[in-house]
Parts: C-alpha cells; structure tokens; sequence
C-alpha cells in the first residue's frame, strides 16, 4: 500500500466522522428549542413529540429512495448528494437526542425551575443555566447509541445506485466500497481498521463524556439518577416514561409555584400567550408541509400507476410477512445473547469492565465496511453448512451484528439498576438462575428489554434493507434473499422505479407505526404500570 | 446449628431498611419467593404462604399489589416472606425507619407476637436501630456501637415483662442507661486531625 492511500484514508475517514458529527451537532442544538418550545406549548409537544415517535419507529434506511427523488433530482449536482447523505444520517442519530432532550426538559426538577423563577431568568437564562446543563447527561448517554447508527448508515450512503447511476461522496465509506469492487482486498482490510481505530477512540471518549457528564451535571437524588438510568434507553414510545413517578405526582397536585403566582402574572400570560400561538402556527405548518407533500404526490401520480402500485398489495404483504419472521429471528436471537450475556456481565465485574467496552466500539464500528470482507473469508465454509440457506443466514447474521446491541445495552443497564435489594434477598433465599431470572430479573428489567427491543426491531430493518440485496457484494457474488419487502425496495431502486419504491416505503411506514402503535406501545404500557424495579423499594 | 456460615443462606433472613417488595407480584406471590429454595409442590407453597400473611395480620389481602398497600402493610408483607424461608435467626435493619411514627409504633407493638408466635420456627431476632424507645421495648439484649470505626461498647440485658409500658420507671432507666453507654459520641481524628 502506498503512502498517499493511506493518507486519502485518513482524510477520508475524517470527512465522513465530520458529516456525523455536523449532523449530531445540529440536532442537539435544534432540539434544545424544540424540546423548549414543546414544553412552552402544549399543541406543538403534542404534534412534535407524535413525530419523533412515527419517525423513530419507521426505519430510515427504508425510506432512502424517497429522500434520493427530493435530494438528488430536485436540488441536484453533488450538493444534493452531499445533502442526501447528510439527511440520512439526520434521520439515524436524531430521533432519540431530540426524545432524550425533551425528556430532561420534561423531568427537570421543580425546585430548580422555581429557583430560575425567583432570580428571574428570562429566556436564554433558563436554557443556558437550567434546562441545557440538565440535559447535558441524558445527550451524553443517547451519543454512544447515536453515533453506531450514524456510522453504520454512512458507510452505506456514500455510495449508492438509482437505475444506471451512481451517486457518491468523498468519504471512508466510499473508498471501501471502491476498493473492494476492484478486488484490492488488503487496502480495503487497512481502511476498515483505519476507520475502526477512529470509532474505538470516540467511542472510549463518549463514555468518558457520558462519566463525567453525570458526575458533573448529574443530580444527586437517588430516584432521579435511577429514573435517568432507565428512561434514556427507550428508543420508541418513551413518552410518558419520562415522567418519573414524581413528576407524575406533581401534576396531580398543585405545586407551589401554581398556586403562588406572581405579581408578574401579566406579563407571564402575555408570555405563555405567545407560545402559545407560535406553537400552533409551528405545528400547523409542519402538519400543513406534510399534507401539502401527501397530496402533490398523490396528485402526481398517474391512474394507471396507482393501479399498478396498488395490485402489487398481495406481494408486498407475502413480502412483509416473510421480513417479519427475520426480524422476529434476529429479535430472538438478540434477546437470548442480551439476557445470558448481559446477567454474566452485569454480575462479574472484571468480565464486565473489559467486555463492554469492547462491545461498545464493535456495535461503532460500521458494519457494512466490514461486511463484505468477512463475507468472502467465510463463504466456502458456511456455504457447505447451510447450503440452500446461506445466503439467508447472512442476511440474518447482518441483521445481528447490527442491531443487537440496543437490547444487549439496555437490558444490561436494567440489571445494573435494579435495586440493591433485590440482589440481597435473592441471595437470601438461594434462588436458582432460573428462579432468579424468572421472578426477579427479567420482571425487574421489562421495561428496559421492550425500550432496547424496539429498537432493535427497528435497527433490524436497517440490516436487511442492505443484506436483502447486495449485488455484487464481493467477487461478483450477489446476496440476495428469495423474498423480502426490503429487497423488492432495493430492486425498485437500482433499477430507477422510484415509485414502486417510494410506494412500498410508505405502505411499510404505515404498518411499522400501525405495529408500533399496537404492539409496542402497549408492552411499553404494561411495563410501565407493572414492571417498575425502583417502585418496589418503599422509601417514605 | 451449629454450623459455620460462608454465605447467605434462608435460615437467616433479612428484613431490608427500604421496604423491599416486588412490584410485579402480589401480596401472596412475594410471600412464596421466600419458599422457592424449598421446592415444595404448589398447593403446599400456597398454604404456607397464606398462614404467613395471616400472621402478620395480612389476611384478605393475598391478591393485592404492593403498590395498593400503605409502608407498614408492604414490611409486613417483607416479614412474611422472611418468615416463610422457616429462619432461624431474623435480621432486621431499622425495619421500622420508612415509616411514619404511627405505623411504626402499631407495627413494635405487634412485631414480638407475630415473629415469635408458636408457628414460627425463630429464636432469635437481631435488630438495628437508632430508636433508643424501640430498643427498650423489644430487645432482651442490647449491643451498643459506638464510635469510629464502630465497635461495641456496652451490652445491656434489659429484663422486664411484657408488654413493656414506656411509662415503667423501669425503662427510663434502661433508656438512661442507654443514652449514658452513647454519649460523648465517641469519634477517633484521622491521620489529617480530623474528625
């Protein structure tokens, strides 16, 4: 390998860390007045936070081909390239720093917000001095999780096809990607350690940050600590699980502030008036951009294509089904490593301080850089194992290492919050692992495995929209599964049916959130009733 | 009996400071964790533990949550489950510091009954406390820790009847005696002259 390779390497590994770090940067500051404006105003919490919701369940990889038709034909060139990439990686990493900011703001203690109150902060005084440094810790935790996703999508988006065409940007991504294609299998090992060495270091440095964020901005009641512990790691439907049980309470009551108001009232209503219409004037425009876009788009669209699309229902739901039962595979196969590996982790303490750093930079480390590299070193092995069914296990092992991380995470963050207690009595009793585990540990932990689960569902898709269809992975191999709504996506796409693609993007939109709705939500409900550990330790 | 403890075992039970009960399961199923070890058949579990929460006073309350029953109904439950682990000896750390004073005094009043009743098999129960009255009402032997790091400075048998009425001169005595063994409170300066 010569030098200057090395060199674009490093540059390019640089560009592409700085597209996810500008595009991180900027939602954590957009959603500092987001989350601001959502508790300001009822109308828009409500339109906003239902948003982040749908978005944050459907998954975004899914709907490439929708942000391709804006991004590359309309604004065009390699700015709308550029501007495509950088939207895909917005949509990975900001759903849940935006959730994560709105929680804190949610939760921030009364007292301080009557302290700010007293000495009179006006606007900047309280986001400077209250509401930004208590969201300060939950950010911190969301980066390690959001900064995975925005890598492992980046590698993927730098370089893609629609029809003929090919699109890419200078990036890590896309010298991988080129080197492998042309069979330079060394350089391209060099580039995945390149970038890996990169990610391991940010990584190691977002705990740090995550460590010293919560000793230096962190509260030090024990419930609120406990309650940040749990919250931060819902991906989806977390919304009322960020009202801690006190603040919960506090709305019952009327708190002191409520009932002492000021002398200032006046001007306070003029205020919260304010708010209040620019909130609905926000939300309006937001639903009425939506609206305006579903009904161009419909218009748009020809009869005869809307026949076409609309025949294509019977396959498409064969399609989903069979994508169902990967992700359900994945989700299981996932669930079982979180519970085992996790419980051992989470009680050996040695183990743990070695091992989840290590699984920390891994989950960083861009899948599909690697993918193809470790798809051409194992192929004639697991091809005489699994036959018929290798490439199916691919796609599957895809789906794995890119996803299991979040219930691994959360569930083994679950254990080590359950209370002290529990372990004792646990003891105390000699109860079996089994025992343990079904009385005690996966109650205890419930809500934190739907919050990681739910995410790995929604990251398994991701998976399988780049595993379902990968033509010409390596070696002129093609991995390509037999049926998979996310394949049909991918054809539709390489082969310019942005329609069909767009049409089943959004006719699979409809049913994750329909799933989500149904099913997600209502474990998350029944977590929340039932399965809260910290509830279970009376402290008057 | 009579044999070397290494580890936690449920012939020595706990009772935790913070009332620690599991929110997911009721009254009656919180009971039965504490008989798991034993392996019994199911009916037997469950005979078991209703007799348990009769003694505590928990009768008709089998199938509630934690979370419908006030501090003082949860300890009792925490004491049930204790109980039904068939301990020897029972740890208790400030069992009664959750609660209000109230509870807590109802709860004393009952405590020696119901641990000690005829169908328990308990002989001795060890309890932390930093309530000088709670002390005198219910320990035949008090070990008094002081200082740091703490070590025991006094053991005081206090030998009256029961019910133990705090009115006695008796136990005045005893808390004076008490109070006498705890104050100065005795502190030891670091290496830095500190306290």
């Amino acid at each position: 390998m010569n030098l200057s390779l090395l060199i674009v390497m490093i540059l390019a590994s640089l560009v592409t860390l700085g597209r996810v770090w500008v595009t991180i940067l900027f939602s954590i500051v957009s959603g500092w007045f987001l989350a601001y404006a959502s508790i300001k105003n009822r109308i828009f919490e409500n339109i906003y936070v239902s948003l982040i919701e749908v978005f944050e369940s459907v998954p975004v990889f899914s709907f490439f081909p929708v942000v391709l038709l804006f991004f590359v034909f309309d604004i065009g060139g390699s700015l709308g390239v550029e501007l495509a990439v950088l939207f895909l990686v917005f949509t990975a990493v900001t759903w849940n720093i935006w959730m994560g900011q709105y929680q804190a703001f949610k939760t921030v203690p009364q007292d301080l917000l009557e302290v700010s109150e007293n000495y009179r902060l006006k606007f900047w005084g309280k986001l400077s001095k209250v509401y930004i440094p208590y969201s300060i810790p939950r950010i911190a935790a969301n980066l390690i999780p959001s900064f995975a996703d925005a890598m492992f999508y980046i590698t993927v988006s730098e370089v893609f096809a629609v029809g003929v065409h090919t699109y890419q940007v200078f990036g890590i991504g896309t010298i991988i990607a080129n080197l492998v294609a042309s069979g330079d299998y060394l350089d391209a090992i060099i580039g995945v350690i390149i970038i890996g060495i990169f990610t391991t270091i940010i990584t190691l440095l977002l705990r740090e940050f995550s460590r010293y964020a919560v000793d230096r901005y962190g509260l030090d009641t024990e419930i609120v600590v406990r309650k940040r512990g749990r919250i931060h790691f819902g991906y989806t439907t977390r919304l009322t699980s960020a009202l801690s049980y006190v603040t919960r309470l506090s709305k019952v009551f009327p708190t002191p502030a409520i009932l002492s108001k000021s002398v200032e009232e006046e001007e306070e209503k003029e205020h919260k008036y304010l708010w209040k219409i620019s909130g609905i004037l926000v939300g309006s425009l937001l639903l009425a951009l939506i609206l305006y876009g579903a009904i161009t788009t419909i218009l748009s669209v020809p009869l005869s294509t809307w026949k076409y699309l609309i025949s294509t229902i019977p396959e498409d739901l064969v399609a989903i089904g069979v994508d169902y039962l990967r992700v359900a595979v994945i989700s299981i196969v996932s669930l079982a490593f979180a519970i085992f590996v996790g419980y051992y982790l989470a009680t050996h303490e040695r183990a743990e301080k070695i091992v989840i750093p290590i699984i920390q930079a891994y989950a960083a480390l861009p899948a599909p850089a690697y993918f193809p590299l470790l798809f051409l070193v194992t192929i004639s092995f697991v091809s005489k194992i699994f036959g018929l069914f290798t490439n199916e296990v691919y796609v599957l092992f895809l789906g794995f290492i890119s996803t299991f991380y979040y219930v691994f995470y959360s569930y083994w963050m679950g254990v080590k919050n359950l209370p002290h207690q529990y372990w004792e009595i646990m003891k105390n009793y000699n109860l079996s692992f089994w025992q343990k585990m079904r009385y005690v540990i996966l109650p205890g932990t419930f809500p934190y495995i739907i919050a990681g689960l739910s995410s790995t569902i929604n990251s398994a898709w991701g998976g399988l929209a780049i595993a379902e269809y990968w033509p010409n992975i390596i070696q002129n191999y093609n991995l390509e599964v037999h049926t998979g709504l996310m394949k049909i996506i991918d054809v539709a796409t390489a082969n310019g049916n942005i329609t069909l693609a767009s049409w089943i993007s959004v006719f699979f939109g409809i049913i994750v959130i329909i799933y989500s709705i149904f099913f997600t939500r209502k474990l998350m409900d029944l977590a929340r009733k039932k399965y809260i550990a910290e509830e279970g330790i009376y402290l008057a | 009996m009579g044999k070397k403890i290494t580890k936690p075992t449920p012939k020595i039970a706990l009772i935790h400071q913070s009332i620690a009960t599991f929110p997911w399961m009721t009254a009656l199923e919180n009971v039965k964790l504490g008989l798991k070890y034993r392996k019994l058949p199911k009916e037997e579990e469950d005979k078991i533990a209703r007799k348990m929460l009769e003694i505590v006073g928990l009768s008709g309350f089998e199938n509630f949550y934690p979370k419908q029953l006030s501090g003082g109904m949860r300890q009792r439950v925490a004491i049930a489950r204790a109980l039904a682990a068939e301990p020897i000896v029972l740890l208790m750390d400030e069992p009664f510091s959750h609660l209000d004073e109230l509870t807590a005094e109802g709860l004393r009043q009952e405590i020696y009954q119901m641990i000690f009743s005829p169908e328990t098999n308990l002989r001795a129960a060890v309890l932390v406390s930093h309530n000088l009255n709670e002390v005198v009402e219910l320990a035949d032997r008090v070990y008094v820790l002081n200082g740091s790091p703490a070590t025991v400075v006094d053991v005081i048998k206090i030998e009256m009847e029961r019910p133990r009425d705090p009115r006695d001169p008796q136990f005045a005595k005893y808390l004076d005696e008490l109070y006498k063994s705890l104050t100065p409170i005795r502190k030891k300066l670091n290496n830095e002259g500190k306290l």
